[in-house]
């Protein structure tokens, strides 16, 4: 938490303001109740009514100047709380953004988003809430002693007593309470991971006519909860009348202890109610306290979530100035090179070596965590080598400016992503350029021109977040035509063809060929039949490759690709293939 | 952008108020109680400063030889009021913790039952993450609100009455500067906090702005990256941020500015009370421990107008709250089931379809007048490109939904004369979606037969290539798994769908084929335990392997949610339609 009050620092005067502030409206409303001590001693006692009156207007100026004071405490807390979160925020946007892949690769994309929005929410509140009780409720407590001491000395012990009772209600009762409010989270938790469950699992429950099961489970988690709940607020709920009792007993011991010494000084008979005033201001700066020391352990977590994104080291080094700088890219070559996720032990790529070159199609197949997909993710420098070199025009990939690297590459992931906007926004992401024909034009050889034609607006309709008002094709359909307008020299598709039917896709690669050209491609494939016609099949198995070269050569030679191939055809269509394999 | 939210109306907010009040009719007595109790604790609370008050008079009165013994009785009584008060307050409080808990508990099981008598359509119209709100968010509005709200009403208007009361009863001049200045600065502060609300509101819909921006740019950072998208990326968020930083200040200005205000106005009616009070006690219209009980009335007075003006919004949320689940609960249910319902004795495994036609929306039809008989033990492969609406089919074998004209038969038994759960009872169904719940394995692969023995489940779980999976987890089938758990892989799950489909031993089966992010040697063990779980049973394959395709009895093909042809492979290749075209495109080389 304390890390995070370095966003604080640019504010420093305004925080200075805020305290003075502070200070200025608790020292102002505390002098009320000894001036009305005052009135009542030397006004109404000695049937002075000038004095009254007078006292009555500083009563009423120092009201007037605690309320600016506080109108300005109020400004300048909303202004600094304002722009601190915002400060944070943008950190951490600006941070996660510019991390690499790998970087964040441990953190679910939910996470991150937490931390972005909820958490910095809560570090703010608390902050704030520290900015303005954290200050005011110290002072509050130090001065209202100081005036209640000035007031009525032999009455100080009272307030001794006042801050144990105080203090022991507030620690017994979270001490009873703390402990199950983690178990009480958990019933929650459950409480929405049946009904969650009972949402996304209707059919199959429905099928296996399970419905009063999943009834009775429910059922039994929410009696839990009913049970616990009620034990936690039994003892909560005792917090409201224990504070009443200390608050009406401390008040009772004041004006009690005030009589009985109105025959040794009878100016107690003003000072014991601004005495009652004081004690009362002491007791209410302690329960604002505890409450706090409550909350601040949760924005505790908060702020470590945060720190814990803005402590990143980026792994991955970018140069400032390109060393060599190839025109066009003419191959793209692997050299030995490993990959191991930090921190694990094993290789997710073993020693890959091979050389694509431009106007061939290079894929590659293998099985899930065959490191298909890390492989690819390597060019774009998402994820660093651990050992061996990756090379566009035999210049090594670190001697690249991220902008000249990046500029280069065209890449299409596995799921269609898509940004809020219009269609031609989307398309347009990586050429900020391109001309409307471009873009059309890079619509109609990803196969999504058609569709787009038949959208309200075209290609300026209208794209949700996350583009949930297209189709699960359409969506790879824009994201190939993005990848197309950018016009690069190293196209890269990660098992981008799965989501669209096989009839589309071959349409699709038929589409792509003239424009592959003078391209490097790179494609990762689930079905071989995208990927039959390639000039080059890698074939990977548990991060090594184990086969090399075209179809036919693959099916003759290698198992772990006979593998694969059989258990996508028949047995006669695989009997086929093999055979015209063999010659 | 100058929509307000709409403010809702006084007959709307009375109605659901009514539907809440019937809702929560079964606690009245107790809530009945409870008011009387709050009344009670908040009667005796009123006392206590004008006891003090005597008591100081009493002191003044007797001075030089004070009279000690009377100012004892007032301590005790004091006493007695503050700890009476307490007590009852404490009961009360408690009585409505169990109230409100109960309440909610019995509306979580409303709704939890509600999900299971409503119609699969509901759900396939609405957001998951809707209907889980209610169960969430709004209940925990009810559940802390509830007894809150009941208990500051009842204490705020009694302590409101009586303390007015009672400062009319010491001095009415003094009263009057108290009714005047107090109210008017509860109206002024209700008047700012109007206006941030305002400013909230478009915090809110900023907020909003800008999760889905940081979120759709998170989700979407691969792309981001490979486009050089970073520096546009952040500049749009910053240009959100800062707005959000803009409104954020003003609604936290104007909401801070309600502290200043009400201080003003309460110091402002502390100092002319003590003023007026002051030349009142010395003309002697009140006595001096009079004015110090009124001081403390005036302190405490604005407390319960504050607590009265914030109930209200606070009831508003908790209406809307409530109106949301009882609209949840009065969502039309499934048609019930037929009395008397027809069964079937012995299965033999032959399902008609009957001039089926059906629609998901009225005027969209998507099967239209379709008739098949399949033989028992036959299989039925469905095939056609994604979204042809291939799962329809099985909606309506199982009954999730039903024709809208047309009937559909088994053994010659209309399955719309049988009750649901026993159509639903014939059919196995593993789904390309693998939904288990979080619970053992054991529990899992029992989940379509209770009373399966542990012997039962391991012989399932052989046969379907799972067993030695189990056997690798830290606790074999005592494993605790869950949707979304990650020791055990896509295709283990699946085979584990497969093992419980066994497991309940249906004389009919419905598959999806469809395994995505499953590696070839697991791919081949579960078509290896998909052809175990066909054989010989009448089952319904929405196919994507070839091999099934041509292996199988019957193939229906879909397109654009039509059937539109049927038959075996040969003949549907012979015939030269979409099938072929299908087929041909798939290993498209010659």
């Amino acid at each position: 938490m304390l890390k995070l009050f370095k966003f604080l620092k640019p504010y420093w005067w305004q925080v200075l303001i805020l305290i003075l502030a502070t200070g200025g409206q608790v020292f102002a409303t505390l002098q009320l109740p000894a001036l009305m001590a005052d009135i009542i001693n030397n006004g109404i006692v000695a049937e002075d009514t000038g004095y009254i009156w007078q006292t009555g207007v500083i009563m009423a100026g120092i009201a007037a100047a605690s309320a600016a004071c506080s109108l300005l405490a109020g400004y300048m807390s909303a202004r600094v709380g304002a722009n601190f979160a915002r400060d944070i925020r943008a950190a951490v946007f600006e941070k996660v953004v510019n991390l690499n892949i790998v970087d964040i690769k441990d953190y679910s994309t939910a996470s991150l988003i937490n931390r972005t929005t909820n958490d910095v929410n809560q570090v703010q509140e608390v902050t704030m809430m520290m900015l303005s009780v954290m200050l005011l409720a110290p002072m509050f407590c130090i001065i209202s002693l100081i005036m209640a001491v000035r007031t009525a000395p032999d009455m100080t012990w009272i307030i001794a007593v006042g801050i144990v009772a105080i203090l022991a209600s507030v620690i017994i009762i979270m001490s009873l309470v703390m402990p199950k409010f983690k178990i009480f989270q958990k019933l929650i938790d459950k409480i929405t991971l049946i009904t969650r469950e009972n949402l996304t699992g209707l059919r199959v429950i429905r099928a296996f006519n399970n419905e009063r099961l999943e009834k009775k489970k429910f059922e039994k988690t929410n009696d839990e909860l009913t049970r616990l709940s009620i034990f936690l607020d039994k003892i909560l709920k005792l917090e409201g009348p224990l504070v009443n009792i200390i608050f009406n007993g401390l008040t009772l011991l004041c004006t009690y202890i005030g009589i009985s010494l109105l025959n040794k000084d009878f100016a107690y008979l003003g000072n014991m109610s601004a005495f009652a005033q004081y004690v009362s201001f002491v007791m209410m700066s302690f329960l604002m306290m505890s409450i706090m020391f409550v909350m601040l352990p949760r924005a505790n977590v908060c702020a470590g979530r945060i720190n814990e994104i803005l402590r990143i080291n980026p792994k991955i080094k970018w140069l400032k100035e390109t060393k060599g700088l190839p025109n066009k890219v003419v191959s793209v070559e692997f050299r030995k090179v490993d990959f191991r996720y930090p921190g694990a032990e094993e290789k997710v790529l073993d020693g890959i070596t091979f050389t694509a070159n431009v106007g061939e199609t290079t894929a590659f197949i293998g099985s899930t965590g065959s490191g298909k997909s890390t492989l690819i993710n390597l060019v774009p420098r998402f994820y660093e080598a651990t050992s061996g070199e990756i090379l566009i025009n035999g210049v090594n990939i670190k001697d690249y400016t991220k902008e000249d690297l990046i500029r280069r590459i065209g890449l299409v992931p596995q799921r269609g992503i898509l940004f809020a906007g219009t269609v031609k926004s989307n398309i347009m992401f990586g050429a900020p350029n391109a001309t409307l024909a471009q873009v059309k034009k890079a619509a109609e050889i990803a196969q999504a021109a058609s569709f787009i034609e038949k959208l309200p607006g075209e290609y300026n309709a209208h794209i949700a977040q996350g583009g949930t008002n297209v189709s699960g094709g359409q969506k790879q359909r824009l994201a190939i035509a993005r990848a197309i307008c950018k016009n690069p020299d190293i196209f890269i598709f990660d098992d981008s063809f799965s989501a669209l039917d096989m009839k589309t896709d071959a349409k699709l690669r038929e589409a792509l060929t003239p424009i592959t050209k003078d391209m490097v491609v790179l494609v990762v494939a689930q079905r071989v039949s995208t990927i039959k016609n390639a000039d080059q099949i890698v074939v990977l198995n548990e991060g090594k490759i184990v086969g090399k070269g075209k179809h036919k050569d693959l099916l003759a030679k290698c198992k772990t690709y006979q593998e694969i191939v059989k258990s996508q055809l028949s047995e006669r269509e695989f009997n086929k293939e093999m055979k015209v394999a063999r010659g | 952008m100058d929509k307000k939210p709409t403010k809702r109306k006084t007959s709307e907010t009375i109605k659901s108020f009514v539907k809440f009040l019937i809702s929560i009719k079964k606690y009245r007595g107790w809530i009945i109680l409870s008011i009387f109790l709050a009344t009670g604790s908040a009667l005796l609370g009123i006392f206590i400063p004008k006891i003090l008050g005597d008591m100081t008079n009493i002191a003044v009165n007797t001075y030089q030889d004070i009279d000690f013994s009377a100012i004892i009785g007032k301590v005790w009584l004091v006493v007695g009021l503050f700890v009476g008060s307490a007590i009852l307050n404490y009961i009360q409080a408690y009585i409505l913790t169990v109230v409100s808990a109960k309440y909610t508990r019995d509306l979580r099981n409303k709704i939890i039952d509600k999900i299971a008598k409503l119609p699969i359509s509901y759900f396939d119209k609405h957001k998951y993450g809707d209907t889980l709100s209610r169960m969430t968010n709004d209940i925990d509005v009810l559940a802390t609100s509830l007894s809150q709200e009941i208990t500051d009403v009842s204490l705020s208007s009694t302590m409101l009455i009586g303390i007015t009361v009672i400062m009319l009863t010491i001095s009415v001049p003094l009263s009057l500067v108290a009714f005047v200045v107090v109210p008017l600065s509860v109206i002024v502060v209700g008047k700012i906090m109007g206006h941030a609300q305002r400013y909230f509101n478009e915090r809110q819909n900023t907020l909003g702005v800008l999760n889905s921006r940081i979120e759709e740019d998170y989700a979407g950072q691969i792309i981001i990256k490979s486009n050089s998208h970073e520096e546009a990326s952040l500049q749009d968020f910053n240009n959100v941020n800062k707005k959000l930083a803009k409104i954020t200040m003003r609604a936290q200005f104007l909401s801070s500015l309600s502290m200043p205000v009400t201080h003003i106005f309460t110091n402002l009616g502390y100092v002319i009370v003590a003023v007026l009070g002051g030349i009142f006690t010395i003309n002697g219209q009140i006595n001096i421990g009079s004015l110090q009980a009124f001081i403390q009335y005036v302190s405490r007075f604005n407390r319960p107008i504050t607590e009265i003006a914030s109930t209200t919004s606070t009831m508003q949320s908790l209406l809307a709250a409530s109106e949301r689940i009882f609209e949840f609960l009065s969502e039309p249910e499934e048609e019930p089931d037929p009395d008397p319902a027809k069964t079937i004795e012995k299965v033999k495994g032959e399902v008609e379809f009957h001039n089926v036609n059906f629609g998901y929306f009225e005027n969209k039809p998507v099967i239209r007048d379709f008739s098949v008989k399949v033989r028992p033990g036959m299989n039925v492969a469905i095939v056609g490109p994604t979204g042809a609406g291939k799962t329809t089919l099985i909606n309506l074998l199982m009954r999730f939904y039903d024709p809208t004209s047309g009937y559909i038969t088994i053994d010659g038994v209309p399955t719309r004369e049988m009750k649901r759960s026993d159509v639903r009872r014939l059919f196995g169904m593993v789904l390309q979606d693998t939904w288990l719940f979080s619970g053992t394995v054991e529990d899992n692969l029992r989940y379509g037969n209770q009373g399966a023995t542990l012997a039962d489940v391991i012989r399932a779980a052989k046969s379907s290539n799972v067993h030695h999976v189990i056997e690798a987890l830290p606790k074999t089938y005592h494993s605790e798994i869950s949707e979304d758990s990650d020791n055990i892989s896509a295709g283990e799950k699946q085979l584990i769908t497969i093992a419980r489909a066994m497991v309940a031993n249906p004389p009919m089966m419905i598959l999806d084929e469809a395994t995505s992010n499953v590696d070839t040697r697991t791919e081949q063990l579960i078509q290896d335990s998909f052809e175990k779980l066909t054989h010989g049973r009448t089952s319904f394959v929405i196919a994507h392997r070839l091999s099934t395709i041509r292996n199988s009895d019957l193939i229906l093909v879909m397109r654009d949610g039509n059937i539109v042809e049927q038959g075996n492979h040969k003949e549907l290749l012979k015939a030269n339609g979409f099938y072929a075209e299908l087929y041909n495109s798939q290993f498209a080389e010659n």
